[in-house]
Protein backbone atom coordinates (compact mmCIF):
# COMPACT_ATOMS: atom_id res chain seq x y z
CA UNK A 1 0.00 0.00 0.00
CA UNK A 2 2.90 2.46 0.92
CA UNK A 3 4.42 1.52 -2.59
CA UNK A 4 1.61 2.36 -4.43
CA UNK A 5 0.92 5.67 -2.25
CA UNK A 6 4.47 6.65 -3.11
CA UNK A 7 3.60 5.69 -6.76
CA UNK A 8 0.72 7.86 -6.32
CA UNK A 9 2.75 11.12 -5.63
CA UNK A 10 5.70 10.95 -7.70
CA UNK A 11 4.17 9.45 -10.76
CA UNK A 12 2.36 12.73 -11.78
CA UNK A 13 5.72 14.80 -11.22
CA UNK A 14 7.79 13.10 -13.43
CA UNK A 15 6.75 9.86 -15.66
CA UNK A 16 3.37 10.42 -16.01
CA UNK A 17 3.03 14.10 -16.06
CA UNK A 18 0.10 16.17 -17.03
CA UNK A 19 1.50 18.67 -19.25
CA UNK A 20 4.83 16.88 -20.69
CA UNK A 21 3.68 13.29 -20.90
CA UNK A 22 -0.19 13.66 -21.00
CA UNK A 23 -0.26 16.93 -22.56
CA UNK A 24 -2.89 18.51 -20.44
CA UNK A 25 -3.63 22.24 -19.39
CA UNK A 26 -1.59 23.49 -22.40
CA UNK A 27 -3.47 26.47 -22.53
CA UNK A 28 -3.16 28.08 -19.45
CA UNK A 29 0.40 27.15 -19.61
CA UNK A 30 0.67 29.41 -22.51
CA UNK A 31 -0.92 31.94 -21.15
CA UNK A 32 0.51 32.40 -17.97
CA UNK A 33 4.51 32.01 -18.31
CA UNK A 34 5.32 35.51 -19.62
CA UNK A 35 6.54 35.97 -15.95
CA UNK A 36 7.34 33.86 -12.83
CA UNK A 37 5.52 35.15 -10.45
CA UNK A 38 2.37 34.66 -12.33
CA UNK A 39 3.21 30.99 -13.07
CA UNK A 40 4.20 30.74 -9.30
CA UNK A 41 0.51 31.65 -8.11
CA UNK A 42 -1.07 29.85 -10.92
CA UNK A 43 0.71 26.51 -10.03
CA UNK A 44 0.10 27.33 -6.24
CA UNK A 45 -3.83 27.81 -7.30
CA UNK A 46 -4.34 24.65 -9.72
CA UNK A 47 -2.30 22.71 -7.07
CA UNK A 48 -4.97 23.82 -4.14
CA UNK A 49 -7.85 23.12 -6.64
CA UNK A 50 -6.79 19.94 -8.12
CA UNK A 51 -6.10 18.87 -4.73
CA UNK A 52 -9.52 19.83 -2.49
CA UNK A 53 -11.81 19.12 -5.67
CA UNK A 54 -10.06 15.47 -5.83
CA UNK A 55 -10.66 15.41 -1.79
CA UNK A 56 -14.32 16.68 -2.20
CA UNK A 57 -15.14 14.27 -5.12
CA UNK A 58 -13.73 11.07 -3.83
CA UNK A 59 -15.27 12.39 -0.21
CA UNK A 60 -18.96 12.09 -2.16
CA UNK A 61 -18.09 8.91 -5.04
CA UNK A 62 -20.33 6.93 -3.61
CA UNK A 63 -23.66 9.12 -3.43
CA UNK A 64 -22.92 10.75 -6.74
CA UNK A 65 -25.39 9.83 -9.14
CA UNK A 66 -23.58 8.48 -12.36
CA UNK A 67 -26.24 9.82 -15.20
CA UNK A 68 -24.89 13.18 -13.55
CA UNK A 69 -21.27 12.68 -12.08
CA UNK A 70 -19.77 15.11 -14.89
CA UNK A 71 -21.73 18.04 -14.17
CA UNK A 72 -21.29 17.59 -10.22
CA UNK A 73 -17.74 17.15 -10.61
CA UNK A 74 -18.09 20.27 -12.39
CA UNK A 75 -20.10 22.43 -9.90
CA UNK A 76 -17.27 21.17 -7.03
CA UNK A 77 -14.13 22.65 -9.25
CA UNK A 78 -15.86 25.51 -10.12
CA UNK A 79 -16.69 25.86 -6.23
CA UNK A 80 -12.96 25.69 -5.44
CA UNK A 81 -12.18 27.76 -7.98
CA UNK A 82 -14.35 30.71 -7.08
CA UNK A 83 -13.25 30.21 -3.50
CA UNK A 84 -9.50 30.50 -4.64
CA UNK A 85 -9.89 33.59 -6.70
CA UNK A 86 -12.38 35.32 -3.98
CA UNK A 87 -9.42 34.45 -1.32
CA UNK A 88 -6.49 36.33 -3.79
CA UNK A 89 -8.99 39.07 -4.55
CA UNK A 90 -8.89 39.94 -0.44
CA UNK A 91 -5.35 38.98 0.02
CA UNK A 92 -3.18 38.94 -2.92
CA UNK A 93 -4.89 41.91 -4.85
CA UNK A 94 -2.01 42.74 -7.05
CA UNK A 95 -1.38 39.16 -8.04
CA UNK A 96 -4.74 38.53 -9.10
CA UNK A 97 -5.07 41.62 -11.01
CA UNK A 98 -2.39 40.05 -12.87
CA UNK A 99 -3.61 36.72 -13.38
CA UNK A 100 -7.09 37.96 -14.32
CA UNK A 101 -9.16 35.75 -16.43
CA UNK A 102 -6.63 33.04 -16.00
CA UNK A 103 -7.72 31.81 -12.61
CA UNK A 104 -11.43 31.42 -13.60
CA UNK A 105 -10.40 29.78 -16.57
CA UNK A 106 -8.59 26.57 -13.95
CA UNK A 107 -12.52 25.44 -13.93
CA UNK A 108 -11.41 24.33 -17.75
CA UNK A 109 -7.79 22.74 -17.15
CA UNK A 110 -8.33 19.15 -18.18
CA UNK A 111 -5.86 18.39 -15.51
CA UNK A 112 -8.57 18.93 -12.58
CA UNK A 113 -11.41 16.82 -14.41
CA UNK A 114 -9.00 14.32 -15.48
CA UNK A 115 -7.58 13.43 -12.11
CA UNK A 116 -11.23 13.61 -10.86
CA UNK A 117 -12.82 11.07 -13.25
CA UNK A 118 -9.48 9.19 -13.70
CA UNK A 119 -8.62 8.88 -9.83
CA UNK A 120 -10.63 10.45 -6.85
CA UNK A 121 -13.75 8.33 -8.32
CA UNK A 122 -12.75 5.31 -7.51
CA UNK A 123 -10.08 6.14 -4.92
CA UNK A 124 -10.02 6.91 -1.06
CA UNK A 125 -9.96 10.40 -0.17
CA UNK A 126 -5.88 10.37 1.03
CA UNK A 127 -4.71 8.81 -1.75
CA UNK A 128 -6.76 11.22 -4.17
CA UNK A 129 -5.71 14.61 -2.14
CA UNK A 130 -2.16 13.17 -2.23
CA UNK A 131 -3.31 12.72 -6.10
CA UNK A 132 -4.30 15.92 -7.25
CA UNK A 133 -1.82 17.66 -5.14
CA UNK A 134 0.80 15.79 -7.00
CA UNK A 135 -0.87 16.51 -9.92
CA UNK A 136 -1.00 20.16 -9.36
CA UNK A 137 2.69 19.77 -8.61
CA UNK A 138 3.57 18.47 -11.38
CA UNK A 139 1.56 20.69 -13.81
CA UNK A 140 3.54 23.73 -11.87
CA UNK A 141 6.88 22.66 -12.63
CA UNK A 142 6.63 22.56 -15.80
CA UNK A 143 5.14 25.76 -15.67
CA UNK A 144 7.88 27.37 -13.53
CA UNK A 145 10.61 25.89 -15.99
CA UNK A 146 9.01 27.79 -19.04
CA UNK A 147 8.04 30.91 -17.23
CA UNK A 148 12.18 31.16 -15.90
CA UNK A 149 13.16 31.06 -19.70
CA UNK A 150 10.28 33.26 -21.04
CA UNK A 151 10.87 35.73 -18.68
CA UNK A 152 15.00 35.66 -18.47
CA UNK A 153 14.84 35.76 -22.63
CA UNK A 154 12.10 37.97 -22.88
CA UNK A 155 11.88 40.35 -20.42
CA UNK A 156 15.46 39.77 -18.95
CA UNK A 157 14.32 39.38 -15.37
CA UNK A 158 13.20 36.79 -12.61
CA UNK A 159 10.64 37.47 -10.37
CA UNK A 160 10.83 41.11 -11.58
CA UNK A 161 14.41 41.66 -10.45
CA UNK A 162 16.56 42.44 -13.07
CA UNK A 163 19.17 39.43 -13.81
CA UNK A 164 20.87 40.51 -17.13
CA UNK A 165 23.25 43.58 -16.59
CA UNK A 166 22.81 46.84 -18.01
CA UNK A 167 25.99 46.89 -19.80
CA UNK A 168 24.77 43.82 -21.86
CA UNK A 169 22.08 46.14 -23.44
CA UNK A 170 24.70 48.37 -23.72
CA UNK A 171 26.94 46.11 -25.69
CA UNK A 172 24.05 45.52 -27.96
CA UNK A 173 22.11 42.69 -26.16
CA UNK A 174 18.52 42.48 -26.59
CA UNK A 175 15.74 41.11 -25.25
CA UNK A 176 14.39 38.48 -27.01
CA UNK A 177 10.41 39.88 -27.66
CA UNK A 178 9.49 36.51 -29.96
CA UNK A 179 9.91 34.64 -25.88
CA UNK A 180 6.91 36.74 -24.80
CA UNK A 181 4.21 35.58 -27.34
CA UNK A 182 2.83 32.44 -26.89
CA UNK A 183 4.14 30.14 -29.79
CA UNK A 184 7.50 30.46 -28.14
CA UNK A 185 6.37 28.85 -24.71
CA UNK A 186 5.16 25.93 -26.88
CA UNK A 187 8.10 25.54 -28.31
CA UNK A 188 9.85 25.37 -25.41
CA UNK A 189 7.27 23.40 -24.28
CA UNK A 190 8.17 20.72 -27.05
CA UNK A 191 12.09 21.07 -26.05
CA UNK A 192 10.79 20.09 -22.41
CA UNK A 193 8.61 17.12 -23.68
CA UNK A 194 11.47 16.31 -25.75
CA UNK A 195 14.57 16.28 -23.16
CA UNK A 196 11.97 13.76 -21.00
CA UNK A 197 11.14 11.62 -23.97
CA UNK A 198 15.07 11.02 -24.73
CA UNK A 199 15.42 10.28 -20.80
CA UNK A 200 12.30 8.08 -20.77
CA UNK A 201 12.14 5.78 -23.48
CA UNK A 202 9.55 3.72 -23.01
CA UNK A 203 8.06 6.89 -23.85
CA UNK A 204 8.91 6.64 -27.54
CA UNK A 205 6.59 5.67 -30.18
CA UNK A 206 8.26 2.71 -32.10
CA UNK B 1 -28.84 2.47 -2.59
CA UNK B 2 -29.73 2.84 -6.45
CA UNK B 3 -28.21 6.40 -7.21
CA UNK B 4 -29.13 5.83 -10.76
CA UNK B 5 -33.40 6.45 -9.86
CA UNK B 6 -34.76 10.17 -11.05
CA UNK B 7 -35.75 11.14 -7.65
CA UNK B 8 -32.54 10.94 -6.33
CA UNK B 9 -30.34 12.58 -9.40
CA UNK B 10 -33.11 15.47 -8.93
CA UNK B 11 -32.89 15.88 -5.19
CA UNK B 12 -29.19 15.43 -4.99
CA UNK B 13 -27.72 17.86 -7.96
CA UNK B 14 -30.29 20.58 -6.04
CA UNK B 15 -29.00 19.72 -3.08
CA UNK B 16 -25.30 20.09 -3.99
CA UNK B 17 -26.54 23.29 -5.94
CA UNK B 18 -28.07 24.64 -3.11
CA UNK B 19 -24.76 23.85 -0.91
CA UNK B 20 -22.54 25.51 -3.31
CA UNK B 21 -24.74 28.59 -3.98
CA UNK B 22 -24.59 28.95 -0.17
CA UNK B 23 -20.65 28.53 0.55
CA UNK B 24 -19.96 31.14 -2.21
CA UNK B 25 -22.40 33.61 -0.92
CA UNK B 26 -21.03 33.12 2.53
CA UNK B 27 -17.59 33.89 1.57
CA UNK B 28 -18.64 36.61 -0.89
CA UNK B 29 -20.01 38.38 2.16
CA UNK B 30 -17.30 37.96 4.49
CA UNK B 31 -14.66 39.02 1.80
CA UNK B 32 -16.95 41.49 0.70
CA UNK B 33 -15.21 44.59 2.85
CA UNK B 34 -11.73 43.55 2.51
CA UNK B 35 -12.05 43.41 -1.52
CA UNK B 36 -13.56 47.00 -1.71
CA UNK B 37 -10.94 48.07 -0.06
CA UNK B 38 -8.36 47.07 -1.64
CA UNK B 39 -9.95 48.11 -4.99
CA UNK B 40 -10.29 51.57 -3.64
CA UNK B 41 -7.14 51.70 -2.61
CA UNK B 42 -5.33 50.30 -5.90
CA UNK B 43 -7.83 52.96 -7.72
CA UNK B 44 -6.24 55.81 -5.13
CA UNK B 45 -3.08 54.84 -6.13
CA UNK B 46 -3.68 54.65 -9.49
CA UNK B 47 -4.28 58.50 -9.43
CA UNK B 48 -1.53 59.31 -6.95
CA UNK B 49 1.18 57.65 -8.99
CA UNK B 50 -0.32 59.68 -12.29
CA UNK B 51 -0.23 63.07 -10.24
CA UNK B 52 3.65 62.07 -9.18
CA UNK B 53 3.18 61.44 -5.15
CA UNK B 54 5.30 58.43 -5.96
CA UNK B 55 5.54 54.90 -7.79
CA UNK B 56 3.32 52.48 -7.85
CA UNK B 57 5.26 50.28 -5.98
CA UNK B 58 5.43 52.15 -3.16
CA UNK B 59 1.35 52.39 -2.31
CA UNK B 60 1.61 48.83 -1.82
CA UNK B 61 4.31 49.20 -0.03
CA UNK B 62 2.82 51.03 2.33
CA UNK B 63 -0.32 49.46 2.55
CA UNK B 64 -4.18 50.73 2.00
CA UNK B 65 -4.95 52.54 4.79
CA UNK B 66 -1.79 54.87 4.11
CA UNK B 67 -2.85 55.39 0.63
CA UNK B 68 -6.01 56.17 1.26
CA UNK B 69 -5.13 59.03 4.42
CA UNK B 70 -2.47 60.34 2.03
CA UNK B 71 -5.18 60.74 -0.62
CA UNK B 72 -7.35 62.08 2.20
CA UNK B 73 -4.30 64.51 2.56
CA UNK B 74 -3.64 65.99 0.06
CA UNK B 75 -7.01 66.21 -2.23
CA UNK B 76 -8.19 69.69 -2.58
CA UNK B 77 -11.42 68.75 -3.96
CA UNK B 78 -12.62 65.50 -6.95
CA UNK B 79 -14.95 67.31 -8.42
CA UNK B 80 -17.61 65.77 -11.00
CA UNK B 81 -18.02 67.52 -14.52
CA UNK B 82 -20.26 67.50 -17.21
CA UNK B 83 -19.80 67.95 -20.59
CA UNK B 84 -20.97 71.41 -21.04
CA UNK B 85 -17.84 72.12 -17.90
CA UNK B 86 -20.20 72.54 -15.14
CA UNK B 87 -19.57 70.87 -12.07
CA UNK B 88 -22.47 68.77 -11.08
CA UNK B 89 -21.41 67.15 -8.28
CA UNK B 90 -18.49 65.98 -5.91
CA UNK B 91 -17.04 62.92 -4.63
CA UNK B 92 -16.64 63.31 -0.90
CA UNK B 93 -13.59 61.88 1.09
CA UNK B 94 -11.76 59.33 -0.11
CA UNK B 95 -14.47 58.30 -2.70
CA UNK B 96 -13.20 58.15 -5.82
CA UNK B 97 -14.50 56.43 -9.23
CA UNK B 98 -13.84 52.92 -9.80
CA UNK B 99 -13.17 51.16 -13.03
CA UNK B 100 -16.81 50.16 -13.42
CA UNK B 101 -17.72 54.02 -12.88
CA UNK B 102 -15.36 55.09 -15.66
CA UNK B 103 -16.50 52.01 -17.89
CA UNK B 104 -20.19 53.51 -17.46
CA UNK B 105 -19.01 57.31 -18.59
CA UNK B 106 -17.22 56.08 -21.42
CA UNK B 107 -20.81 54.74 -22.86
CA UNK B 108 -21.88 58.32 -21.46
CA UNK B 109 -19.27 60.12 -23.98
CA UNK B 110 -19.31 57.55 -26.76
CA UNK B 111 -23.59 57.80 -26.89
CA UNK B 112 -23.00 62.37 -26.21
CA UNK B 113 -25.30 61.37 -23.34
CA UNK B 114 -25.59 63.28 -19.79
CA UNK B 115 -22.03 62.23 -17.74
CA UNK B 116 -19.96 63.11 -14.45
CA UNK B 117 -16.25 62.46 -15.42
CA UNK B 118 -14.03 62.94 -12.15
CA UNK B 119 -11.79 65.35 -11.76
CA UNK B 120 -9.15 65.27 -9.06
CA UNK B 121 -7.68 68.44 -7.52
CA UNK B 122 -4.61 68.22 -5.10
CA UNK B 123 -3.61 70.58 -3.06
CA UNK B 124 -0.33 71.26 -4.81
CA UNK B 125 -1.99 72.34 -7.61
CA UNK B 126 -1.63 69.22 -9.35
CA UNK B 127 -5.04 68.23 -10.72
CA UNK B 128 -5.80 64.07 -12.60
CA UNK B 129 -8.11 63.43 -15.24
CA UNK B 130 -9.21 59.86 -15.83
CA UNK B 131 -9.07 58.12 -18.92
CA UNK B 132 -10.85 54.87 -20.40
CA UNK B 133 -11.07 53.04 -23.95
CA UNK B 134 -10.61 50.04 -25.44
CA UNK B 135 -7.44 47.86 -26.03
CA UNK B 136 -6.55 45.11 -28.07
CA UNK B 137 -8.08 42.34 -25.79
CA UNK B 138 -10.22 44.41 -23.26
CA UNK B 139 -10.25 47.75 -21.72
CA UNK B 140 -7.58 50.09 -20.89
CA UNK B 141 -7.78 53.24 -18.55
CA UNK B 142 -5.95 55.22 -16.13
CA UNK B 143 -5.03 58.70 -15.67
CA UNK B 144 -3.67 61.86 -16.82
CA UNK B 145 -2.12 64.72 -14.32
CA UNK B 146 -2.03 68.09 -15.23
CA UNK B 147 0.20 70.71 -13.83
CA UNK B 148 -1.26 74.21 -12.51
CA UNK B 149 -2.02 75.12 -16.17
CA UNK B 150 -4.13 72.63 -16.99
CA UNK B 151 -1.82 72.00 -20.42
CA UNK B 152 1.35 70.72 -19.34
CA UNK B 153 1.18 67.11 -18.41
CA UNK B 154 2.42 66.20 -14.93
CA UNK B 155 2.82 62.68 -15.27
CA UNK B 156 0.54 59.34 -16.06
CA UNK B 157 -0.31 56.02 -15.20
CA UNK B 158 -2.12 53.00 -16.99
CA UNK B 159 -3.64 49.95 -16.43
CA UNK B 160 -5.45 47.74 -18.45
CA UNK B 161 -7.77 44.26 -18.14
CA UNK B 162 -5.27 41.95 -20.44
CA UNK B 163 -3.24 43.43 -22.85
CA UNK B 164 -0.43 40.81 -23.76
CA UNK B 165 2.28 40.73 -20.91
CA UNK B 166 5.31 42.16 -22.16
CA UNK B 167 3.84 44.15 -25.14
CA UNK B 168 0.61 46.08 -24.36
CA UNK B 169 1.14 45.17 -21.09
CA UNK B 170 4.04 47.79 -21.39
CA UNK B 171 1.46 50.35 -20.52
CA UNK B 172 1.07 49.44 -17.32
CA UNK B 173 4.51 47.88 -16.52
CA UNK B 174 7.28 50.06 -18.28
CA UNK B 175 8.33 52.97 -16.32
CA UNK B 176 10.08 54.53 -19.34
CA UNK B 177 6.55 54.22 -21.18
CA UNK B 178 5.06 56.59 -18.81
CA UNK B 179 7.48 58.76 -18.26
CA UNK B 180 7.24 60.17 -21.62
CA UNK B 181 4.11 61.87 -20.84
CA UNK B 182 5.60 63.97 -18.13
CA UNK B 183 6.41 68.06 -19.70
CA UNK B 184 4.60 67.36 -22.51
CA UNK B 185 1.84 69.74 -23.56
CA UNK B 186 -1.75 69.35 -24.83
CA UNK B 187 -2.48 71.28 -27.75
CA UNK B 188 -6.17 71.95 -27.31
CA UNK B 189 -6.11 73.59 -30.59
CA UNK B 190 -5.49 70.58 -32.49
CA UNK B 191 -9.20 69.50 -32.69
CA UNK B 192 -8.33 65.90 -34.14
CA UNK B 193 -6.16 64.96 -31.84
CA UNK B 194 -4.84 67.00 -28.78
CA UNK B 195 -2.95 64.35 -27.74
CA UNK B 196 -0.89 62.10 -29.85
CA UNK B 197 0.81 58.64 -29.46
CA UNK B 198 2.98 58.36 -32.50
CA UNK B 199 4.09 55.08 -34.09
CA UNK B 200 7.40 55.29 -35.39
CA UNK B 201 8.54 58.19 -33.51
CA UNK B 202 7.14 61.64 -32.01
CA UNK B 203 10.30 63.34 -32.23
CA UNK B 204 10.42 66.77 -30.41
CA UNK B 205 6.70 67.22 -31.05
CA UNK B 206 5.29 68.79 -27.72
CA UNK B 207 2.11 66.85 -27.66
CA UNK B 208 2.89 63.61 -28.56
CA UNK B 209 4.95 60.33 -27.16
CA UNK B 210 6.42 57.24 -28.81
CA UNK B 211 4.04 54.62 -29.42
CA UNK B 212 5.00 51.26 -28.13
CA UNK B 213 7.13 48.52 -30.41
CA UNK B 214 4.95 45.37 -30.98
CA UNK B 215 1.77 47.02 -29.45
CA UNK B 216 0.17 49.31 -32.02
CA UNK B 217 -3.00 48.48 -31.20
CA UNK B 218 -3.08 48.90 -27.58
CA UNK B 219 -1.04 52.31 -28.44
CA UNK B 220 -4.25 53.21 -30.62
CA UNK B 221 -6.43 52.03 -27.94
CA UNK B 222 -5.17 54.41 -25.29
CA UNK B 223 -4.37 57.06 -27.75
CA UNK B 224 -7.96 57.20 -28.96
CA UNK B 225 -8.74 56.61 -24.82
CA UNK B 226 -6.75 59.36 -24.52
CA UNK B 227 -8.68 62.10 -27.01
CA UNK B 228 -12.07 61.16 -26.35
CA UNK B 229 -11.84 61.79 -22.95
CA UNK B 230 -9.97 64.82 -23.67
CA UNK B 231 -12.50 65.88 -25.39
CA UNK B 232 -15.06 65.48 -23.04
CA UNK B 233 -13.05 67.39 -20.44
CA UNK B 234 -12.04 70.26 -22.34
CA UNK B 235 -14.99 72.40 -21.73
CA UNK B 236 -14.32 71.56 -17.86
CA UNK B 237 -10.72 72.38 -18.26
CA UNK B 238 -11.48 75.54 -20.49
CA UNK B 239 -13.83 76.90 -17.46
CA UNK B 240 -11.47 75.97 -14.77
CA UNK B 241 -8.74 77.76 -16.79
CA UNK B 242 -10.34 80.51 -18.05
CA UNK B 243 -9.51 83.04 -15.41
CA UNK B 244 -6.14 82.51 -14.70
CA UNK B 245 -4.65 81.49 -18.18
CA UNK B 246 -3.67 83.14 -21.28
CA UNK B 247 -1.65 86.32 -21.45
CA UNK B 248 -3.32 87.35 -18.22
CA UNK B 249 -1.38 84.61 -16.70
CA UNK B 250 1.62 86.56 -14.78
CA UNK B 251 -0.29 89.40 -13.39
CA UNK B 252 -3.67 86.92 -11.97
CA UNK B 253 -3.85 86.56 -8.32
CA UNK B 254 -5.68 84.24 -6.95
CA UNK B 255 -8.79 82.27 -8.35
CA UNK B 256 -11.51 81.41 -6.60
CA UNK B 257 -14.64 80.29 -7.68
CA UNK B 258 -13.78 79.95 -11.02
CA UNK B 259 -13.37 83.97 -10.76
CA UNK B 260 -9.94 85.92 -11.19
CA UNK B 261 -9.79 88.19 -7.88
CA UNK B 262 -7.51 90.88 -9.29
CA UNK B 263 -7.87 90.34 -12.89
CA UNK B 264 -9.79 93.59 -13.22
CA UNK B 265 -6.92 95.71 -11.61
CA UNK B 266 -4.10 94.54 -13.94
CA UNK B 267 -3.34 97.44 -16.14
CA UNK B 268 -1.83 95.12 -18.74
CA UNK B 269 -5.12 92.98 -19.12
CA UNK B 270 -7.19 96.01 -19.45
CA UNK B 271 -5.53 97.40 -22.09
CA UNK B 272 -4.92 93.68 -23.87
CA UNK B 273 -9.07 93.62 -23.52
CA UNK B 274 -9.62 97.35 -24.83
CA UNK B 275 -6.99 96.25 -28.24
CA UNK B 276 -8.95 93.28 -28.50
CA UNK B 277 -12.05 94.98 -28.83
Amino acid sequence: MDKKLKETILNPIFKGNPISVLVLGICSSLAVTVELKGAFVMALSVTIVTGLSSLVCSLIRKSIPNRVRIIIQLVVVALMVILVDQVLKAYAYGIDKQLSVYIGLIITNCIVMGRIEAYALSNKPWPSLLDGLSNGIGYGMILIVVAFFRELLGSGTLFGFRVIPECFYAAGYMNNGLVILPPMALILLGCIIWIQRSIQKDLQEK
Amino acid sequence: MNTNNNVYTVVYTTVVCVLVAAILAFVSQSLKAKQEANEKAENISQILTAAQFGEKSHWSEIGNDATIAFYTENIEAALLVNAKGEICGELEGDNVYSVSDLKKQNYAIRDNAEMALPFYIFKNGTSAIAIYGAGLWGPVWGYIALEGDLKTIAGAYFDHESETPGLGGKIKDDPAFRAQFSGKVVDYADEAAPFAIVKGGAGDKANAIDAITGATMTSKGVDAAINNWLKAYEPAIFAAASCCSGNCEECCGECAEGECTECTECAECETKANEEE
